[in-house]
């Protein structure tokens, strides 16, 4: 168990660190207005946009709150998410990755 | 090892062997696709507060119902496009009209401009049962230079039946000498009896081959002045408004007493083109001049600017008929009194030792 949190702790500092990477170099604004394009050319937009119009419908014009729009539509959004635009931002970020790698390999611990 | 669930889920090529890679590769992925997600979340709760949700969701409705159809063919709602036949109730006459003609025939309708005012005004008065003086649209008719042309076509009318004259008498005034009408002395060195014939088939004016019986009949009956435009003899009644009674008077005595002016004319056109250099003393000019002279002065006045209408054109125009003299007049003395338009009789009275001289005397009396 114990090798089990450390390596937890582990993998959070690991994401941590990968995350700090990604905002810094700015590659995570950079994917993200490039999955934002791809979603919304794909119609992935659209269709969210209908099901959060239902999920508002249901829940009331007045009576609807950002959580409960938010714990509704985020599982569905990643339902949605089409396979080639999740295969090529994964393309994507396993490269960045790699070159960080690359780059730095002593300063990232794996 | 709960990230391998997450791999199974996001991981289609299982290439790298590193789990842990993979699996931070799908938590950036869902973090962002979350991320845009809840940014869409938090837009469509603020369009449901600040009221835009329920506009747009019946703008939807809207655009189903009123969509944009494009297609070859249609207008824009879907339509067959139909040809609109805009028509317009005239209020003066009440007929239907185009909407693209009602203007001009309300103009006409209406009695607005000139020639449709004229019209108007005509229907008017025949309507009324009165009876409009033509008068008043002869002048008007005559007065623009740009409707003379009718005025000409008349003219060509009467022609066939002066013409067959013309041409008989042509030899013979042709030994008289032929008369120089206003255009015909700028033609130079046609003294000949062959020349009539030519200038009255090139369009010159009908009253240059004219006997003088011929003559008179015609001023008996018409007005007889000599437009200054279109050289040719006004074909009105001796009433004619146009022109005035000075004018009427002058071309007659141009007309009738032109042939004994007209030999001394011609014979001194060929006498004038051969002396270039003749030197004019307008001294001797002013002082000899007498009674016959100014009568003759008048008389080409009148004879050049019959249409009597004093403006700048008619000036300039005028100068035409002379002009064959005066240029080589101008080459000799440098004349600055070119308006006074003498005659080519006259030069010849300063130019001694021609013979000439006796002709132009006899002819004056």
């Amino acid at each position: 168990m114990a090798d089990f949190s450390e390596r937890k702790l582990k993998d959070t500092q690991m994401k941590a660190s990968i995350n700090q990477t990604l905002i810094e170099s700015g590659e995570k604004e950079r994917l993200k207005e490039m999955l934002r394009n791809k979603l919304i050319e794909c119609g992935w937009r659209d269709q969210l946009k209908a099901y959060c119009k239902e999920v508002v419908r249901r829940k009331g014009l007045k009576h609807v709150t950002v959580d409960d729009l938010v714990s509704e539509i985020t599982p569905k959004g990643r339902e949605l998410v089409p396979d080639d635009v999740k295969k090529e931002l994964l393309h994507r970020i396993r490269a960045f990755l790699a070159q960080q790698k690359e780059l730095s390999s002593e300063n990232i611990p794996y | 090892m709960v990230d391998s669930q997450l791999l199974g889920m996001f991981d289609i090529e299982n290439e790298t062997p590193q789990s842990e890679t993979r699996s931070v590769e799908e938590d950036i992925l869902e973090e962002l696709v979350d991320e845009l997600s809840f940014g869409l979340c938090i837009e469509v709760h603020r369009s449901c507060k600040i009221g835009m949700f329920k506009i747009e969701e019946e703008d939807d409705e809207a655009l189903k119902e009123f969509k944009i159809i494009d297609q070859p063919g249609l207008d824009v709602f879907g339509q067959p496009p139909l040809k609109k036949h805009l028509e317009c109730v005239c209020p003066s006459c009440h007929r239907s009209l185009s909407a693209s003609r009602f203007a001009p025939h309300l103009a006409k309708c209406m009695g607005m401009g000139r020639n449709s005012s004229r019209l108007a005004s005509k229907r008017l008065a025949i309507n009324s049962g009165k009876i409009d003086s033509d008068e008043d649209d002869e002048r008007d008719i005559d007065w623009t230079y740009v409707l003379q042309p009718p005025r000409t076509r008349r003219m060509k009318k009467e022609k066939p039946v002066v013409n067959p004259l013309k041409r008989t008498k042509s030899s013979k005034l042709g030994k008289n000498g032929d008369i120089p009408s206003v255009s015909s002395t700028n033609s130079d060195g046609s003294g000949n009896g062959t020349a009539p014939v030519k200038l009255s088939s090139g369009g010159t004016p009908l009253y240059d081959s004219l006997s003088l019986e011929e003559r008179k009949r015609l001023l008996l009956t018409t007005c007889g002045v000599i437009s200054e435009h279109t050289k040719k003899m006004c074909t009105k009644s001796l009433r004619c408004p146009q022109h005035s009674e000075e004018q009427r008077q002058a071309v007659r005595r141009y007309l009738l007493g032109l042939e004994i002016d007209d030999r001394v004319r011609l014979r001194s056109d060929g006498t004038v083109i051969d002396s270039d250099d003749i030197q004019v003393d307008i001294d001797t000019y002013e002082d000899g001049d007498g009674q016959a002279l100014r009568d003759t002065l008048s008389r080409l006045r009148w004879e050049t600017s019959s249409s009597g209408n004093p403006s700048p054109t008619d000036s300039t125009s005028t100068t035409n008929s002379n002009e064959g003299q005066t240029k080589k007049r101008k080459k000799g003395a440098k004349l600055t009194q070119r308006k006074k338009k003498r005659p080519p009789p006259l030069q010849l009275v300063q130019s001694s030792g021609h013979s000439d001289v006796t002709q132009y005397d006899i002819a004056n009396g």
